[in-house]
């Protein structure tokens, strides 16, 4: 039997979505949850938005200055995040495809890579910070000497630099956090029976928050070299 | 509701010692339940409107005191009576307070909160916990702010402009600015629940042309939420960075440029201005044809002029930079668009007072409070287009001429509409009636006193007088004394509600359903409204704004 | 955990597995040509097309990954709006960075 491995639920629909009081139909509650998450990605994109004009802006006043900035940044580890972020997309997207079958298990699975990469993500970055720390790339401590320092303009880049992925390890963070309660609950039987829209609308999430990344990494990186 | 069901038992009515008001305690949502959790953990759009009503009140006082610090201290020359620093507090927490904890939340997170669910026949809004949610955000973000008025204040003026408030200051911009970042969260999450609420909650038959003009105006402004707030969260997390770190994007020191943080805070802040205004300009369009007994004329171009309006706002907020070193082209470009703001402003003053011409007037508190906004929107929005011309801008710039404009726009339109809102819903919102001659009288009291308030800052900014100094040539004197004296009459109209309204909530009068013969389906329900709003589905009517007398030109059959 | 399944249920993973799985693969290929670029810099405009790339990247993830391609019509304004709304932002505020 396929359902013991899957965890599927033989008897009854095994995935549905149980209706709020306050909605008329369940349908109507579905593309409300869609909706809504899309209403909250247009502010976070244009909250990225935001630093991703400050970049633009930093590199038309002091262009030998950001490139010099740009230099010294990890584009290796920069690079090996994306591939990283691009997987956890891989099973962020399998989770979904298989909350929509009810193999409930096999997505418990998938959610805890998708954490586990994330995580991975987070480890390297921090690795990256140390590594910049090593080399006295941190402008805005104050005490510690800074390796570019005859160029006063490359630590509004260098700055932004940690502004940008600081920002983005925050949200990462949360989407982990958030990530493993619903796994949590997503482990209980009889969850896709209840909420199988919550895997669908946090997947938005995860999926945004990649793009970003994938948006940051050449802005940051690879087109000021 | 169990714990209603169960009170209303046998049981309970058998018990001596259950107290004689709970039996006969009425089910609408005020009464339902009583304890204090059943207010600060609820759901319910109407009380988290409660809750916010509240809280804004209270900033309003803070506010307002601020303010009569400043007209205290401008009433003599020389800053005798308040030193450079106290002055620079004074007029920041005022501004502070005003705009991010007043006039942001004001209307959408009371009126918009009770009435968005009621008008379009909802239970309630698409996400009631995110809706208490972000009361509990907005009071966090309150409290760092009070915190920093509390440990000494904050003198960079409401604007946090880089790099007084990143290198110069020495008050206690930090917390501040944390608590503006936090309250911006509750905007965005308050836009978020509109929006959503306003796509998918409709009731059956209310389709988008059948929605009254205060849900398509709280759409508009719902979207300035969602698309103008991160911005502004972005530029105040580098000013937070810059002030705490030295990063020096806006720090000229190192090549940094301040300018940038203007741009991207009035990429917020301007918007921001119809965050303020298109609400107010939501419940005029209710109060409007309600007293004039008459079909809103133009129904169709009100609303788009509210898309309109959220749309355009976003092009002009270079017209705040014109002195400020931004480019040619730029300015340009930035006048030019200021001015199209102007035409669907217009078409709304026009609409409104097409909808008066031929109505059958009745001058109630509501009333009066929108004729007077209509009023001081006009001068408020003439004014602008003076500020929007480049050559002209060059000599009011920063004078109290852009002191004088803005506040017609923010109290003569938000807060007079604020007002009028208040009286008309109140009936709705607390099942009682008010002193209607004392809401006329404290009606009468604001348009005074702010007209006399304001308008001889026309005059001193038109003269050269610029805003946030604590001292003046002498010659200003007189007419900085009639500006004081003035606020002293505006107080008093502002205190006048707070006795009258709060003595109604005991002795008031009952209210009906529909006290003022309005249409709407907040109408249909009862005042105050049951928990869930309706009895059952409402029966959405055919066309919205059905009053007796007819727009001319759909054919007058009912008069 | 996969040789529990039986052929019919394996065939049907497969099936729902294929597009995440190319669009992976799809995404892979693009940022491995923007490294290269970026590692190797052939030219001096090559920004341009480290750019273009990053477009088609951003384009496959919301249409294919966050499945827009399939919503109904106010899912796809709302996924759309936003980039206008930072057209905005960055066409006004170059008005004047590019005009000093």
């Amino acid at each position: 039997m396929s359902a013991d491995v899957t965890g599927a639920n033989p008897a009854a629909d095994p995935v549905g979505v149980t209706r709020a009081e306050h909605f008329a139909t369940v349908g109507q509650q579905r593309h409300a949850a869609t909706l809504g998450m899309w209403a909250w990605l247009l502010t976070e994109l244009l909250l990225f938005a935001g630093l991703f004009l400050t970049a633009l802006i930093l590199r038309l006043l002091h262009p030998e200055a950001v490139q010099a900035a740009a230099g010294h940044l990890k584009f290796w580890i920069g690079a090996t995040n994306t591939v990283v972020l691009l997987c956890s997309s891989l099973t962020m997207s399998a989770a979904i495809e298989l909350s929509r079958l009810g193999w409930q298990r096999m997505m418990v699975g998938c959610l805890l890579a998708t954490a586990s990469l994330g995580a991975l993500f987070l480890m390297l970055k921090g690795y990256e910070y140390y590594a910049d720390y090593e080399e006295h790339m941190m402008p805005f401590l104050a005490r510690r000497p800074y390796a570019l320092a005859e160029q006063p303009a490359t630590r509004l880049f260098v700055n932004l630099y940690y502004v940008a992925t600081a920002l983005h390890a925050l949200h990462l963070f949360t989407g982990i956090a958030i990530l493993l309660g619903i796994t949590w609950k997503a482990s209980r039987p009889g969850f896709l029976q209840r909420h199988q829209n919550w895997i669908e609308v946090y997947g938005l999430y995860w999926h945004f928050i990649d793009l970003i990344w994938i948006i940051a990494f050449p802005v940051l990186y690879v087109v000021n070299r | 509701m169990s714990s209603a069901g169960t009170l209303h038992g046998d049981a309970a009515a058998r018990d001596p010692h259950t107290p004689l008001p709970t039996l006969d305690r009425p089910d609408d949502y005020l009464h339902a339940q009583s304890t204090l959790r059943s207010w600060f953990l609820t759901t319910d759009h109407k009380r988290i409107a409660l809750l916010y009503l509240a809280s804004i009140t209270a900033f309003f006082v803070i506010g307002a005191v601020a303010a009569g610090f400043v007209r205290l201290a401008l009433v003599v020359p020389d800053g005798a009576i308040m030193t450079n620093d106290t002055y620079n507090k004074a007029f920041t927490i005022h501004g502070v307070v005003m705009v991010w904890f007043f006039l942001i939340p004001s209307i959408p997170a009371t009126f918009g909160n009770f009435l968005i669910p009621l008008m379009i026949g909802a239970k309630d809004l698409a996400f009631p916990k995110l809706n208490l949610t972000s009361w509990y955000i907005f009071m966090t973000g309150a409290l760092f702010t009070l915190v920093a008025v509390v440990l000494g204040g904050v003198d960079t003026g409401w604007t946090f402009y880089a790099p007084l408030s990143t290198a110069f200051s020495n008050t206690w911009v930090l917390p501040a600015l944390i608590g503006v970042t936090i309250v911006g969260f509750s905007s965005i999450l308050t836009g978020l629940n509109f929006v959503v609420t306003i796509h998918t909650m409709r009731a059956p038959g209310m389709t988008w042309f059948r929605l009254p003009i205060f849900v398509w105006t709280h759409y508009a402004t719902s979207l300035i939420f969602l698309l103008a707030t991160p911005v502004i969260t972005l530029a105040l997390i580098l000013l937070i960075a810059e002030r705490a770190f030295h990063v020096g994007v806006f720090d000229p020191a190192y090549g940094g440029d301040p300018v940038l943080f203007q741009h991207l805070f009035w990429f917020y802040s301007h918007p921001a201005v119809y965050i303020m205004v298109l609400p107010g300009m939501g419940v005029i369009s209710e109060i409007v044809p309600a007293f004039a007994q008459k079909k809103l004329f133009g129904y169709r171009f009100v609303a788009y002029a509210a898309i309109g309006l959220a749309s355009v706002t976003f092009f002009v907020w270079g017209h705040h930079m014109f002195v400020n070193g931004q480019s040619d082209l730029a300015s340009l470009a930035f006048s030019a668009l200021s001015f199209a703001v102007a035409v669907p402003s217009a078409v709304k003053v026009y609409n409104w007072t097409a909808t008066i011409h031929k109505g059958s007037l009745r001058l109630d508190t509501p009333m009066l409070y929108a004729m007077g906004y209509i009023g001081l929107f006009v001068l408020g929005g003439l004014t602008g287009l003076y500020l929007a011309t480049l050559a002209i801008n060059q000599h009011i710039h920063a004078t109290y001429f852009v002191v004088a404009h803005f506040h017609y726009i923010m109290v003569g339109g938000t807060v007079l509409a604020f007002l009028g809102g208040l009286h008309f819903w109140w009936p709705k919102i607390t099942g009682r009636m008010y002193s209607e001659p004392w809401g006329r009288i404290s009606a009468l009291f604001i348009f005074i006193g702010f007209n006399v308030t304001f308008f001889p800052q026309f005059i001193l900014g038109y003269l050269g007088m610029p805003r946030r100094y604590a001292t003046y040539p002498p010659e200003f004197q007189l007419l900085n004394v009639l500006s004081s004296a003035g606020s002293t009459i505006l107080a008093a109209g502002y205190l006048f509600p707070m006795v009258y309204l709060v003595y109604s909530l005991w002795f008031g009068r009952r209210a009906s359903a529909n006290p003022w013969d309005a249409k709407g389906l907040e109408w249909e329900t009862a005042s105050p409204p049951p928990p869930h709003n309706f009895a059952g589905v409402p029966q959405v009517p055919k066309v919205p704004y059905d009053y007796p007398i007819q727009a001319p030109e759909t054919g007058s059959h009912h008069t | 955990m996969l040789h529990g399944l039986g052929p019919a249920d394996r065939a049907l993973l497969r099936r729902r597995l294929r597009t995440p799985v190319r669009t992976f693969l799809a995404l892979l290929a693009l940022l491995a040509m923007n490294v290269a670029l970026g590692a190797t810099r052939p030219f001096e405009q090559v920004w341009l097309v480290e750019l273009a790339v990053v477009a088609v990247m951003a384009a496959i993830i919301i249409l294919v990954s966050m499945e827009v391609r399939h919503e109904p019509p106010l899912v796809r304004l709302f996924a759309g709006v936003g980039f206008f709304w930072v057209a905005i932002l960055f066409g006004m505020t170059l008005t004047d960075y590019l005009a000093r």
